[in-house]
C-alpha cells in the first residue's frame, strides 16, 4: 500500500523539480532597454539571443529542451530593473537570468531582488564593472565583458606605445565607468589634460556642444571616450560639426559603427577611431563564429543588420548554451553554477581573450585588442594583425597574449558535458 | 538636460498620517471597570485602566469568543500651533482607538468578533507603558465579556511595535498577532530621524537645531521652530523643483560652499533621502517613469535623476515632521540629546545606493561634493546618559511563540520596510537555532514558523501626469507608498488570517494562503525578498 501511494505521487511530479526547468523546456530571462535613449543597440541583443536559442532548439535543443527568453524592458532604469527581474523570477518562474544589462541596473537588482539569497544564477552580465568580480558578494553571478579597469589599463599601454608626448583629453561617464576607468588609467599613469565627466541621462546634442567646447579649448589631440553609444554619437556628431577632429579612441561599450552611423554620425568621423575590441568584426566572415552567426541571423532574425551588439548577442546565448550543458540533463540552479566555476573557463566563446571563471572567480574575458575603423565604419585590427593585450582590474600587468580560443562547435551546437 | 517647467503647483505634503484617523466615541467615565451603553446589535463598553488610559470595547450581541486589541500609531505628545504644516492644530488626545478604522471595525463585528482599544496614558514614543495598559486592558476585556477564547493583537507603525512586543512577551495572553507598518526599536528609528534632521539642516539651513533641545518650555519653543524651519526648507525646494527641476536652486538659507551649490540641490536632497535611509519611491513619484511626449534623452533623465528627486522631497516631507516630533520626545523621557553621528561614516552610508542613484545624486563628482560637505560639517554629540536611558526601553527579540502577521509598503516613508525586515531576521535566526537545537536532539519535525511575512509593493509605474506633461500630485498615494496605507480588502485578509491562526494555531499556508492574498490585492509573500535594511540598528 506504502509503495502504491508512493508510486502515484512519482507519477504527478513534474518531469524535474527546479524553478523554471520542465521535461521540455528551460526559461531563461533578460532585462535591457528595448526602448528609450539607451537602447540604440542594446535592444537588439535580446532578440540575436533568442534567434540562436531558436537555431539550438530547432536542432534537438538542450538534452532535448528547448531553450527560452523572457525579454523585460528596463528602459535603463534601475529602479524598473527590480520591478521586471521580480516579474522574471516570482512572475514567469525563469530558471536563471542570462544577461542582465547595465551596471546600475544589475547593482539594483542584485541588492533589492535577492539574487545571491535566492541562489538565482546570474549568467554573462552585460556590463563590465569589475566591482561585479567579487565573488563574496555576487556569488551566483557571472561576467562576460572585460572589466572597465582592464579596459581602461589596456587603452593606457596603447597610448604609451602610439601617442606618447600628445594633449590628451577623455570624457567619461560620472558614475561607475568612472571608478573603474579613471582610477585605473590614474594608476596605469596617464594623465589627462582635459577631462570631461557626465552624467548618465544627461547625454544629448546640447550638452555634447559642452563637452566639445571643452575639449577644443584644451587643445586635446587624442581623446578617449568612456561612455555609452548613445552618448558617443552626440559627441562625434557635434565634433564633426565643430570641425574639432581629434584623434578618436573610443571604449568598446559605446563604439558600434553601425549603431554610431544609424544615429546620425557621419562615416567620414568614425574613419580612423581607434578602439578597443574583444570579439572580431560582424563583418569578418573569414571569422568562423561570424560566419555562423550571421547564418543564423539570416535564418533566425530576419532583417535585423548583423553588428556588434547581434554578435555579442548570439555569442551569449552560445556560451550559455554550453553552460546548460554543462550543469547535465537535470539542471538545477546550483548545478548551473558548478558547472561555470568548473568548466566555465573552457568554454567557446567569439572573444580572442580568456575567460577567468573558476571557483573563486567569476571573472568573463579578459583582454582587448586595438582595433581601427575604416572608411567603411568596419573595424580592422590596428597594425593590421590582432594583437592580443590581457591583465587584470587589479595592479598586475598588461602582457601581450598568444592565448588562441577554443574552436566554434561543428554547425554551432556545443557537445559539452 | 532640458529644463523641464511644471506649470501646475505639486502637493506634496500628505494629511497627517500618523495622527489618529478613528476615534471612537465610548464613555469616557474614567472606571476600573467598564461601563457599557447595553446597545444592541453591538454594545460599546468604556472606562480606563489603572494609569489612566481611557479604553473601547465594542461587543456585538453574537460575540464569537474572539476580540481584536487594536494598538494605535504615534501621537505627538505636545500641542502643535495652527499653521505647522501637517500637524498644525494638533492637540495632545488620548481617545481610544479600538481599530484602524470605522470600516473595518464594522466588518469585523459583522462577524461576530469584538474590537478593544486603548488611547494610552502617555502619548508619544509610550511602548513601555503601553504594553502594560494592553495587558491589563486584556483582562478587564475577559473580566467583562467571559465568553472571550481568544485574543488577538494587532496594531500600526507604533502600535506595530507594542504588538509585536505583547506577543514576544506575552505569548498567554495572545493567540495570534499583527505588528503592521511597525516600528522596530527605538534606537534604528532616532538616528534615522537623526541622519535625515541633520542632513536637512546641513545643507539648507544651519539654524534648524535638529535636537539637543532645551527642556521645558524653551525646548518646546526650539522644536515648533524647528517644524517651521524645516517645512520652510521643503516648501523652498518645492518651489525651487517646480521652477527649474534640472537644475534647482538651493534655499537662501543653506550655507554650502558656492561650489558646491553648482551640483544640483535636488541631489542634495536626494543624499539626505539615501544616508538616512529613506525609500526612493513616494506616493506620487515612481522613479521609473517620465511624461509622455519628451524625447527619449530628456525622457531617460527624468526618469533617472528628476522623478526620484521628487520622490526624496516628497518623503523627506511626510518623514521630518515625526523626525522632529520624535526627537523632542524622546530627548525629553531619555534627559538630554540622543542623536549621535561623531563616528558615522555617511560614504559607507550610501556606498550601496551610489551607483544605483548616480544620476540622481549628479554623478561621481556630485556625491564627492555632496560627500565632503557632510564629512567637514560639525557633527551631533548625543548626551551619554541620555544615550544610555534609551537602550532601556523596550526592544524586539523576534522570538515569537504564537503566529504572527507582519505586512508593510515596501517604500513607507516614516517606518520604512527595513524596520520589518530587522524582526523578521530576527525571527529567522531564532528559528533557526531551535531548529539547530532539535536536529541535535536528533528530532526531525521542524519546529512550526510562527511568522508570516508579507509586503505591499508599488506597481512598476504610477506616477500620473497631466496633460500638460507635469505630475500629478493629487491622485491618491500610491499602493506600497506611504506610512500605513493599507486598503480596507488588505486589513481583512489580515483579520482573516489572524483569525485562522488563533483557531488553528498555525498560518494559513500553501495555495489557500496565496488565493486570500492575492483577493486582497498588492499583497505578497515572497520569502526569497529582503527589504532594504535600515541604516543604522545599535548594533
Amino acid at each position: 500500500m506504502v509503495l502504491a501511494v508512493g508510486s502515484l505521487v512519482a507519477t504527478s511530479l513534474p518531469a524535474h523539480a527546479e524553478t523554471g526547468v520542465t521535461g521540455t523546456e528551460i526559461k531563461l530571462g533578460i532585462t535591457l532597454p528595448l526602448t528609450g535613449a539607451a537602447s540604440p543597440g542594446y535592444n537588439k541583443i535580446g532578440n540575436a539571443m533568442n534567434a540562436y536559442f531558436k537555431y539550438v532548439n530547432d536542432n534537438g535543443g538542450v538534452y532535448g529542451r528547448k531553450v527560452t527568453l523572457i525579454q523585460k524592458n528596463d528602459e535603463y532604469s534601475p529602479q524598473l530593473s527590480i520591478a521586471k527581474t521580480n516579474e522574471l523570477i516570482l512572475k514567469d518562474k525563469v530558471f536563471a537570468l542570462v544577461g542582465p544589462l547595465g551596471t546600475a541596473n544589475f547593482t539594483s537588482v542584485h541588492k533589492s531582488v535577492g539574487i545571491a539569497k535566492r541562489g538565482i544564477p546570474s549568467l554573462f552580465l552585460n556590463t563590465g564593472f569589475s566591482g561585479f568580480a567579487n565573488k563574496k558578494s555576487y556569488p551566483t553571478s557571472f561576467m562576460v565583458l572585460p572589466s572597465y579597469a582592464m579596459e581602461a589599463k589596456i587603452i593606457s599601454q596603447f597610448l604609451k606605445e602610439n601617442h606618447a608626448g600628445k594633449k590628451l583629453g577623455i570624457v567619461y561617464q560620472n558614475d561607475e565607468f568612472g571608478i573603474d576607468g579613471m582610477g585605473a588609467f590614474k594608476a596605469a599613469g596617464i594623465k589627462f589634460d582635459v577631462s570631461v565627466p557626465y552624467t548618465s541621462g544627461t547625454q544629448s546634442a546640447a550638452t555634447a556642444q559642452t563637452w566639445v567646447s571643452q575639449l577644443a579649448a584644451g587643445g586635446a589631440q587624442v581623446v578617449v571616450f568612456f561612455g555609452v553609444t548613445s552618448a558617443t554619437a552626440p559627441l562625434l556628431a557635434v565634433s564633426a560639426a565643430a570641425k574639432y577632429s581629434p584623434q578618436w579612441i573610443l571604449g568598446s561599450v559605446g563604439a558600434d559603427p553601425l549603431t554610431l552611423r544609424a544615429l546620425g554620425v557621419p562615416l567620414a568621423v568614425l574613419n580612423g577611431a581607434q578602439t578597443p575590441a574583444g570579439n572580431p568584426s560582424p563583418n569578418d566572415t573569414s571569422d568562423e563564429y561570424v560566419k555562423q552567426f550571421q547564418e543564423i541571423n539570416t535564418k533566425y532574425n530576419a532583417g535585423t543588420a548583423f553588428d556588434d551588439y547581434v554578435l555579442q548577442g548570439m555569442n551569449i546565448g552560445l556560451m550559455t548554451v554550453q553552460g546548460l550543458r554543462a550543469a547535465g540533463p537535470n539542471p538545477t540552479r546550483k548545478k548551473l553554477i558548478s558547472a561555470m566555476e568548473t568548466k566555465g573557463s573552457s568554454f567557446a566563446s567569439v572573444a580572442y581573450s580568456p575567460l577567468g571563471f573558476s571557483a573563486t572567480s567569476n571573472v568573463g574575458h579578459t583582454g582587448y585588442y586595438m582595433a581601427v575603423m575604416d572608411a567603411n565604419g568596419d573595424r580592422k585590427p590596428f597594425g593590421g594583425k590582432v594583437k592580443l593585450y590581457t591583465t587584470d582590474s587589479g595592479s598586475g600587468p598588461v602582457v601581450v597574449s598568444t592565448f588562441k580560443r577554443p574552436a566554434m562547435p561543428a554547425k554551432g551546437l556545443p557537445s559539452n558535458s | 538636460m532640458r529644463n523641464f517647467k511644471f506649470k501646475r503647483s505639486l502637493t506634496l505634503v500628505a494629511g497627517a498620517a500618523l495622527a489618529a484617523s478613528l476615534l471612537v466615541a465610548a464613555p469616557t467615565v474614567a472606571s476600573a471597570n467598564p461601563v457599557c451603553d447595553g446597545k444592541v446589535p453591538v454594545q460599546t463598553c468604556g472606562g480606563a485602566t489603572s494609569d489612566g488610559a481611557p479604553y473601547a470595547m465594542m461587543v456585538p450581541a453574537n460575540f464569537n469568543g474572539t476580540v481584536y486589541l487594536y494598538s494605535h500609531g504615534y501621537r505627538p505628545n505636545i500641542a502643535i500651533p495652527a499653521g505647522i504644516p501637517v500637524y498644525g492644530g494638533y492637540t495632545i488626545t488620548n481617545t481610544p482607538q479600538p481599530g484602524p478604522n470605522a470600516t473595518v471595525i464594522a466588518a469585523l463585528l459583522g462577524k461576530g468578533y469584538a474590537v478593544v482599544g486603548s488611547g494610552f496614558a502617555r502619548q508619544g514614543w509610550n511602548a513601555d507603558s503601553a504594553i502594560k495598559t494592553n495587558v491589563e486592558l486584556v483582562g478587564a476585556f475577559k473580566k467583562q465579556f467571559t465568553k472571550t477564547t481568544k485574543v488577538i493583537a494587532w496594531g500600526e507603525s507604533l502600535g506595530g511595535f507594542i504588538t509585536q512586543a505583547l506577543a514576544e512577551k506575552h505569548p498567554d495572553l495572545f493567540s495570534a498577532a499583527a505588528p503592521l507598518c511597525m516600528a522596530s526599536d527605538v534606537t534604528p528609528l532616532s538616528t534615522m530621524a537623526g541622519d535625515a534632521l541633520w542632513g536637512i539642516k546641513t545643507f539648507f539651513d544651519p539654524t534648524i537645531k535638529g535636537g539637543g533641545y532645551s527642556a521645558g518650555a524653551a525646548g518646546y519653543a526650539e522644536a515648533m521652530g524647528d517644524l517651521v524651519k524645516v517645512f520652510t526648507v521643503i516648501g523652498t525646494l518645492q518651489a525651487a523643483f517646480q521652477a527649474n527641476p534640472s537644475a534647482p536652486a538651493w534655499p537662501a538659507t543653506s550655507k554650502v560652499p558656492d561650489a558646491i551649490k553648482g551640483i544640483p540641490s535636488r541631489s542634495a536632497l536626494v543624499m539626505v533621502a539615501l544616508m538616512a535611509g529613506i525609500p526612493m519611491q513616494s506616493a506620487h513619484f515612481d522613479s521609473t517613469s517620465a511624461p509622455a511626449g519628451l524625447p527619449a534623452s530628456n525622457a531617460l533623465s527624468f526618469q533617472v535623476a528628476i522623478n526620484p528627486a521628487f520622490a526624496a522631497l516628497e518623503n523627506v516631507a511626510n518623514a521630518a515632521a515625526l523626525a522632529v516630533l520624535a526627537t523632542h520626545d524622546l530627548e525629553l523621557q531619555a534627559g538630554g540629546a540622543i542623536f549621535d553621528n561623531t563616528t558615522t561614516d555617511y560614504a559607507a552610508r550610501i556606498a550601496d545606493e551610489q551607483f544605483i542613484w548616480a544620476s540622481a545624486l549628479s554623478g561621481n563628482s556630485g556625491t564627492a561634493g555632496l560627500l565632503s560637505v557632510l564629512a567637514a560639517s560639525p557633527r551631533a554629540k548625543a548626551d551619554p546618559a541620555a544615550a544610555a536611558k534609551l537602550k532601556t526601553l523596550v526592544t524586539h527579540s523576534g522570538k515569537v511563540e504564537i503566529p504572527t502577521i507582519l505586512f508593510t509598503g515596501v517604500a513607507d516613508p516614516v517606518t520604512a520596510a527595513g524596520n520589518q525586515q530587522s524582526v523578521a531576521d530576527k525571527y529567522a535566526a531564532y528559528y533557526a537555532e531551535k531548529w539547530e537545537a532539535v536536529k541535535k536532539a536528533k528530532g526531525y519535525k521542524r519546529p512550526a514558523n510562527n511568522q508570516l511575512v508579507l509586503w505591499n509593493f508599488p506597481l512598476e509605474k504610477y506616477t500620473k501626469y497631466t496633460a500638460a506633461g507635469a505630475p500629478d500630485t493629487s491622485v491618491p498615494a500610491a499602493t506600497g507608498t506611504n506610512h500605513c496605507n493599507f486598503t480596507t480588502s488588505q486589513y481583512m485578509a489580515i483579520a482573516d488570517l489572524l483569525a485562522y491562526a488563533s483557531a488553528n494555531g498555525r498560518h494559513l499556508s500553501g495555495g489557500p494562503l496565496l488565493t486570500k492574498i492575492r483577493k486582497a490585492g498588492n499583497m505578497t509573500y515572497d520569502r526569497g525578498y529582503s527589504a532594504p535594511r535600515l541604516k543604522y540598528y545599535g548594533d
